[in-house]
């Protein structure tokens, strides 16, 4: 039996280099993509089905993947490419939908200078495709499901920790559950209609909403007014996703009482501050994600330079930026061109290191 | 028409390679959708010209349908290694991120490896453009195409040579990053050249084994009908980018550069050379895309990253640009290029006027304006895998806006 999934590879893996050689699979994915462009041998993509105002700057992108989707657990997220002014765009966003439900869904808020949220709230309507990303994270629920459970967010934050209530509640797992939400006001309570239907229902979920707008309790989170609401909260099983400031003196309350254990977090990813200068750097930490190893940049010079300094050997060829020899995807963290000035943040993005000067610690994929 | 180009110092050069990197940044600035599509365009053209073709070679009967069958599938192989094929591996549309116009990851249509290619023409000719002894693409090693070259008896032979080297012009550009001519100056050893030359042999077999064995047996009875007509395709593609090729860097007013004038050379004078070292070939719209746009050489020896469609757009302020600084725009019919070359070709078979070509081109004093002024600048020797070899280090490039 083993031989025979081992000879099924085998014969795979030839079919594919076959496949490539005669550019038949180059064909074959023009082609499908042509007949329905969500299709693909190998790309992850997904056709809009239906567009929800949640809120007044909040929509759900309600999606149907193609079949390279492989699924997702209550509280992860997943990637979704647009393709802006010619140019492919990625950005994180947690998945709201439950794992068993047929549809996957991401609930984005728009961000006054987000691109991203900006172009899919303007311009995605039902019947649009969008790239995917596989579903990942580590937030997610224990299994098994523990009894005392405390699900806390605030804003947009609320996307994952809805997945995992309808996670639970489909699987009639909600035995003692308190569901802690902060919001501006009542309007801005992303699935609020949901989420009172919910608590109707089930005798285990308690709901609390914090709204900035309720003049009888304090603004954003409170510790003293926490607790009061959820005094066992030390015991629960917690998880927390929401605004910076919230999610900070939350995980300093749990740590105070040495409950931090029980405490699992989603962060979004915070901003990197920008280094001033521009034609030497001074000790930036350089990531190689694929060699593991740190390099140092210090001093004049382009990163290719930066690198070969500190006794890399890069693909490179002209050095002047035209040959596209050295390009190599940048991970995480900054840089600028040396020939445009052109500002490089986002993660995922391509860069010609002989012409790029760090701006930031940087993650490499070299 | 040809005028020669006044000689810039290297203020001027540096000053003039401003106004260009000016209107590359404007020209970056606006890349977007419409690129894309255009781009996308070509290759559904591409696509469903090959499939055309491939039905009518298969199923067909009779002359007719064969003609139109080789045709078009010409046609997408000519689309394919040209507009599509050489414009993405030069990293045209890597702005896009989109990984099916990705240039490292692309391979093309033809014998020729993608990464032999990005060697032997992104790097080593864009970067070393028409400078005698670095760029190997000056006459491929074997053709006289300049008379600053020095002349051996073999160049009797090149008008045959250069016959046999554009109907199989992929095989010629395939071999080119083997350099096989190393082997007899002592350069390579035989065991060298076997490691370079078997990803170039593993898919040039690959392609043998496409277009003559996989796609004529999927015709059964029409086997032979199909392997002929696939021939016939390939042998269209290798004349049309052997002549767009060769009507780019070799036609009469075209310069060859020494090595000791360009050491030291500046972003502005890397702009000077490679506008005096490559031919524009006019023509319309349709010329220009199965030309890949070479039919614009000068603007993508001065922007080879920038889509290639864009160039005709660009070039009237390229021209601009080179009238303002007394520099020859070096441009004219497809059939005025073409017979330059070939004249050129023929002529160069006979020993020539190498130094009468010279005097005519160098005034004196300029050899000692071109060699003025380095520091600050470094020449760094850096080891490659194929051995020493020598490259200019340029200074960071002004920023053109901060933040």
């Amino acid at each position: 039996m083993v031989s025979m999934s081992k000879m099924g590879a085998v014969w795979r893996s030839a079919g594919s280099t076959v496949a490539e050689r005669l550019f038949l699979d180059r064909q074959a994915e023009f082609w499908m993509g042509e007949l329905d462009p969500v299709r693909s041998l190998g790309e992850l993509r997904a056709r809009v089905v239906e567009v929800i105002e949640e809120t007044r700057d909040t929509k759900t992108f309600v999606l149907r993947p193609n079949a390279a989707w492989r699924g997702h657990r209550a509280g992860q997220y997943t990637s979704v490419e647009a393709e802006i002014d010619g140019v492919r765009v990625r950005r994180c966003y947690s998945i709201s939908s439950g794992p068993s439900e047929a549809l996957v869904s991401i609930t984005v808020k728009r961000l006054a200078d987000g691109r991203v949220s900006s172009w899919l709230h303007e311009n995605v309507r039902a019947g649009h495709i969008l790239g995917l990303g596989a579903a990942a994270g580590d937030f997610v629920l224990p299994s098994p499901t523990p009894d005392k459970l405390l699900l806390l967010s605030g804003g947009s934050g609320i996307t994952p920790v809805m997945s995992m209530l309808r996670d639970l509640s489909v699987r009639d797992a909600i035995r003692d559950l308190v569901f802690v939400h902060h919001a501006r006001s009542h309007a801005e309570v992303i699935f609020g209609e949901e989420l009172a239907d919910l608590a109707a229902r089930y005798t285990g979920l308690r709901l609390v909403l914090c709204l900035d707008d309720d003049a009888s309790s304090p603004r954003g989170f409170d510790e003293t007014h926490f607790a009061k609401l959820v005094p066992d909260f030390a015991e629960r099983s917690t998880f927390l996703c929401g605004p910076k400031p919230l999610m900070d003196r939350a995980e300093r309350l749990f740590e105070s009482v040495g409950a931090s254990d029980r405490l699992e977090l989603e962060r979004f990813t915070p901003a990197l501050r920008l280094l001033p200068t521009l034609t030497s750097v001074d000790g930036v930490q350089v990531r190689l994600g694929r060699s593991e190893r740190n390099v140092v940049a210090k001093g004049q010079g382009s990163l290719l330079e930066q690198l070969e300094r500190a006794g890399e050997r890069p693909a490179h060829g002209c050095r002047i930026g035209i040959c596209h020899t050295c390009k190599c995807r940048k991970q995480s963290g900054t840089v600028q061109n040396l020939v445009t000035g052109e500002v490089s943040s986002e993660p995922d993005q391509e860069i010609q290191l002989c012409i790029s000067m760090p701006r930031s610690d940087l993650e490499l994929d070299l | 028409m040809n005028t020669q180009s006044k000689n810039l110092t290297r203020e001027e050069a540096d000053a003039f390679g401003r106004e260009l990197d000016a209107l590359r940044q404007e020209v970056v600035a606006d890349l977007g959708e419409r690129d894309v599509a255009h781009i996308r365009q070509v290759i559904r053209t591409a696509n469903r010209s090959e499939a055309a073709g491939r039905v009518l070679l298969h199923f067909g009967l009779g002359p007719v349908s064969f003609v139109l069958g080789t045709s078009a599938l010409g046609l997408s192989k000519i689309l394919e290694n040209m507009e599509i094929g050489h414009n993405i591996m030069h990293g045209q549309y890597d702005w896009t991120r989109d990984p099916a116009l990705d240039s490292q990851r692309y391979e093309w249509d033809n014998v020729c490896t993608g990464d032999d290619w990005r060697h032997s023409h992104n790097y080593e000719h864009h970067t070393y453009t028409n400078i005698l002894g670095k760029d190997r693409d000056v006459g491929y090693g074997f053709l006289r195409v300049a008379p600053e070259q020095e002349w051996k008896p073999i160049h009797l032979t090149q008008p045959i040579v250069a016959a046999f080297l554009a109907l199989f012009f992929q095989w010629g550009v395939g071999g080119h990053d083997l350099r096989i001519d190393e082997l007899f100056s002592g350069k390579q050893t035989p065991a060298q050249l076997g490691k370079r030359a078997r990803p170039f042999l593993t898919k040039a077999a690959w392609q043998l084994l496409k277009d003559y064995a996989f796609f004529p047996a999927l015709a059964l009875g029409n086997a032979p009908r199909v392997a002929l007509g696939n021939l016939f395709a390939n042998g269209t593609r290798n004349l049309w980018t052997f002549a767009v090729i060769f009507c780019g860097h070799f036609p009469e007013g075209v310069r060859l550069y020494d090595q000791a004038e360009t050491e030291n050379e500046s972003r502005g004078q890397w702009y000077v050379r490679q506008l005096n070292g490559s031919a524009n070939i006019e023509g319309n719209r349709w010329l220009h895309v199965l030309t890949g746009h070479l039919s614009h050489q000068i603007e993508h020896h001065l922007f080879p990253d920038i889509p290639a469609a864009r160039y005709p757009e660009m070039a009237p302020r390229v021209r601009e640009i080179c009238a303002r600084y007394g520099q020859s725009y070096n441009t004219g019919s497809f059939r005025r290029q073409l017979s330059s070359v070939i004249g050129r070709i023929v002529r160069l078979s006979l020993p020539g006027p190498k130094l009468a070509a010279k005097l005519m081109r160098s005034a004196p004093g300029e050899v000692a304006a071109v060699n003025f002024a380095c520091a600050g600048r470094e020449t760094v020797r850096e080891s490659s895998e194929s051995g020493e070899e020598l490259a200019v280090r340029f200074p960071a490039p002004p920023l053109l806006c901060l933040g």
